[in-house]
């Protein structure tokens, strides 16, 4: 028990060093980037205007006083206030939340249901035409661009075929196509790599083992396979989970859904250093809790990986 | 769109509503199509980022704004200015503008509209404690009374016979004082409440504003009960949306995909003439764009019938000088501008040019065809021998170097015509101290400020001509095309655009063609 304590508390504490170097570099890189003020402002607007503005936005302090208010306040949960949409710059994100879980939440879930068992079928049914098929597909899912999916998913199936609304939020229907769009290289890489996981196992001799002390083969797959593949599988679906929940630009953008990347990359271009770093916070915090969630799924699957 | 000849674009932008833009092929089933729809439903390339009419001057923003909020004047697709809040205006001298404020007229909360919020909206623009995003817009305003309900004086420090326009144009929206001075700057923002034809209901950011229409509208209620202001910011599914049929209108429509829209047989395009130029504006301060020589060839080298044909699918006009067609003195008879490539080459020689590089910094999709138009204009210049460059910059770098002034050579402005005359357009911007003040001539600066503050429009008539004039010879822009700004409808929807980008949903010029 006392081992599980320290491991915890070694995670926490790298976990808050990684949280405050992610906040600085993005502190800095949007400090570097520019000037917020040009584009609040109408182009005809008088220096004295912008300077003004400048001045109300405390952007005129130096940088170490700007960043001293920045952590301070972000120690107290506060972000500040979006230069962009005048408000609480975390009440603004969180409105943005419940669309990108959605949307994250249903792409890892075909990622998990489709491509895990997809990937066990054509390894157990290697060099079949039911393996030449869905790998050939995967390939295609984790090497077409995003955009390019997206589109050619609203041509087909709601432009031609009729069937799905071509773009926003709504309901169940709506989230067919982004979350098939999204989902895609996960489901791609979850289920080639629950392939490749399985075949190496499939080799092994505890497999030969199991077969020959007359084993059923649903047995050796499900019980003696699955369950050593399943080390490197877990790792790649956490990732991905990470990476759908993070927010998807370009899906977000394509079938104009209303989630954290698509405000992310606008708050970028409009330099609303305050949504950005609200952002950006979030995402990392996402991704060190799921990665975290990971070490203990570890332990679960594979004994050798508990702390001792 | 490409059976519309140049000579029908050239009719005017009144003249070029929706019919002309219509392939004649397809105008007789247009008439068949008809709706029981409730609900408008429109698609624009971004979401707003507020509801405070005084706050930003976006384009999306304004979009939702002019219908939640009424102006004391409204300008019309017409190009002319209409009683909106005020019924009639007068001048009394050459510095008192007296307004007639329209009675019986309600705010969406219920409280009754009269001249006190008309002045307290006004002096909101510039007040230092509200800090609004509009402060300059009326900065010809000495003071405003308010003797009654129905009266609102405005004194000006100068007679400024543009103060109508100005009122009709953005940082002139009317916005409660009760309400906003009860509820908050914040409150009034989330929940805004205005005049116009449509109230507030919801807004989802990055998704979609409900609006319903406002029954009690002194202009009649709009022909529908909902309203919805979605956001699709790809272009693509934007389009889709439209040829599906789950939006009514979509903004924003690039002209090389107009084909496609009026191609559906339910949808079709509808532009007005831009109020206003697509310009390469010019730093004349940088060698060799500091001699005039060099900017008319330039200039002239430039095949602007090509750009309008190819780029543009027809769908704009070649300018004829730094004034807008359609605007106050847009001289008729001045030709447009002339593409010559042997009288290029002879300026450029005649100007000394030894190859020195000059940089057209580009932005990719801000304005429609930019960086396509940046690399045709190059083509054209590198033809007579000048060593042309193309840079591609970020938006939100455009804009901090349009405010330290410092772009290497040439770059794209798209002035909107702010009050349908070259005072908030040209003079505007390249007044001295203007954003885009790189060049300074003693007679055209004397002539703008003359003008500016003149009510004898047969004098200032002869300024902008005048004015005209040495612009064609110094060119601190050269002009490329004034486009239309093209829509896409649904053909059961009948509605005008407004040119100068102004998006208004009312009972004059929107209706749902009904069985």
């Amino acid at each position: 028990m006392r081992a599980l304590f320290v491991f915890v508390g070694r995670r926490l504490a790298r976990a808050l060093v990684t949280v405050w170097l992610v906040s600085t570099v993005v502190f800095v890189v949007m400090r570097l980037s520019g000037d917020p003020v040009p584009l609040l402002l109408p182009p005809d607007a008088p220096r004295s205007e912008i300077f003004r503005v400048r001045a109300e936005l405390g952007l005129d302090r130096p940088l170490p006083v700007q960043y001293g208010v920045f952590l301070a306040n972000v120690a107290r949960g506060d972000f500040g206030r979006s230069i962009h949409f005048r408000e609480p710059a975390m009440r603004v994100v969180w409105g943005y939340l419940p669309a990108t879980l959605e949307l994250g939440l249903t792409a890892f879930g075909l990622a998990v249901l489709v491509a895990v068992p997809v990937g066990l079928l054509s390894a157990v049914r290697r060099n079949s035409l039911v393996d030449h098929a869905t790998m050939g597909l995967a390939l295609v899912g984790q090497s077409a661009p995003t955009f390019f999916l997206g589109i050619l998913f609203i041509l087909l199936f709601s432009l031609k075929a009729g069937l799905l609304p071509t773009s926003g939020r709504g309901g169940a229907a709506h989230l067919v196509l982004p979350a098939l769009t999204l989902g895609a290289f996960a489901m791609a890489s979850v289920a080639r790599l629950t392939r490749s996981a399985v075949l190496e196992v499939l080799g092994a001799d505890f497999v030969r083992t199991a077969r020959a002390k007359g084993l059923a083969e649903r047995v050796v797959v499900v019980k003696h396979t699955l369950k050593n593949a399943a080390l490197p599988i877990v790792t790649i679906t956490g990732l991905q989970l990470g990476t759908l929940l993070g927010g998807a630009v370009v899906t977000e953008t394509v079938f104009a859904w209303p989630g954290i990347g698509r405000l992310a990359i606008q708050s970028i271009y409009n330099r609303d250093y305050p949504i950005v770093q609200c952002v950006v916070f979030l995402s990392a915090l996402v991704f060190i809790v799921v990665n975290f969630c990971l070490d203990l799924v570890y332990g679960l699957v594979d004994p050798r990986a508990r702390p001792r | 769109m490409s059976d519309v000849t140049r000579r029908e674009m050239l009719k005017g932008a009144a003249a070029l509503g929706a019919a002309a833009t219509v392939p004649h092929g397809l105008a007789a089933p247009a008439a068949a199509q008809t709706t029981r729809k409730r609900e408008l439903v429109v698609a624009q390339g971004g979401d707003i980022s507020k509801f405070d009419p005084h706050f930003s001057t976006s384009s999306n923003d304004i979009r939702v704004s002019f219908n939640l909020f009424d102006n004391l004047v409204a300008r019309h697709p017409d190009g002319k200015l209409h009683p909106a809040l005020a019924t009639e205006w007068k001048l009394q001298g050459p510095t008192t503008w007296v307004f007639k404020i329209r009675q019986g007229v309600r705010w969406h909360n219920g409280d009754p509209f009269s001249s006190a919020d008309a002045a307290f909206s006004l002096s909101r623009t510039w007040d230092p404690a509200v800090r609004t995003r509009v402060n300059t817009v009326f900065t010809t305003i000495d003071r405003i009374e308010a003797p009654d309900a129905a009266t609102l004086v405005i004194h000006t420090k100068k007679p400024d016979p543009l103060l109508p326009a100005r009122l009709a144009f953005y940082g002139g929206q009317i916005v409660p004082k009760k309400y906003l001075e009860a509820a908050g700057g914040d409150a009034f923002n989330a929940k805004p409440v205005g005049t116009g034809p449509v109230r507030f209901v919801s807004w989802t950011k990055d998704d979609k504003i409900v609006l319903e229409a406002n029954g009690d509208y002194w202009g009649g209620k709009p022909d529908f009960d909902r309203m919805i202001v979605r956001a699709i910011p790809e272009l693509a599914p934007r389009i889709a949306a439209l040829l599906k049929g789950e939006v009514d209108i979509i903004t924003q429509l690039p002209p090389d995909h107009g084909d496609r829209v009026n191609a559906n047989p339910s949808t079709r395009v509808v532009g007005a003439l831009y109020a206003g130029l697509y310009v390469l504006a010019v730093n004349s301060k940088v060698p060799p764009l500091d001699n005039p020589l060099v900017k008319q060839a330039l200039s002239l080298a430039v095949d602007r019938e090509l750009i309008v044909k190819e780029l543009w699918r027809g769908r704009g006009i070649v300018p004829s000088g730094p004034v807008a067609r359609g605007d106050n003195h847009f001289d008729t008879a001045l030709p447009a501008l002339a593409y010559n490539p042997r009288a290029a080459r002879e300026r450029l020689k005649k100007a000394g040019y030894r190859g020195e590089e000059i940089v057209i910094e580009t932005t990719s999709g801000y304005t429609a065809n930019d960086k396509p138009m940046s690399e045709a204009i190059q083509g054209m210049w590198r033809d007579v021998g000048v060593n042309a460059r193309v840079e591609v910059l970020e938006y939100s770098v455009r804009a901090q170097k349009n405010r330290d002034r410092t772009f290497k050579g040439l770059w794209w402005s798209d002035p909107t015509s702010t009050l349908s005359d070259p005072d908030g357009m040209f003079w505007r911007l390249l007044s001295p101290g203007g954003p885009q003040d790189y060049w300074r001539h003693p007679r055209f600066d004397e002539l703008g400020e003359a003008a500016r503050f003149s009510v004898d429009e047969k004098f200032r008539g002869e300024a902008y001509r005048e004015m005209t004039k040495i612009f064609l010879e110094h060119l601190p822009w050269i002009p490329v095309i004034q486009p239309y700004e093209d829509y896409g409808l649904q053909k059961h929807v009948e509605w005008t655009a407004n040119p100068n980008q102004q998006f208004e949903i009312r009972r004059f010029n929107f209706r749902f063609r009904r069985a």
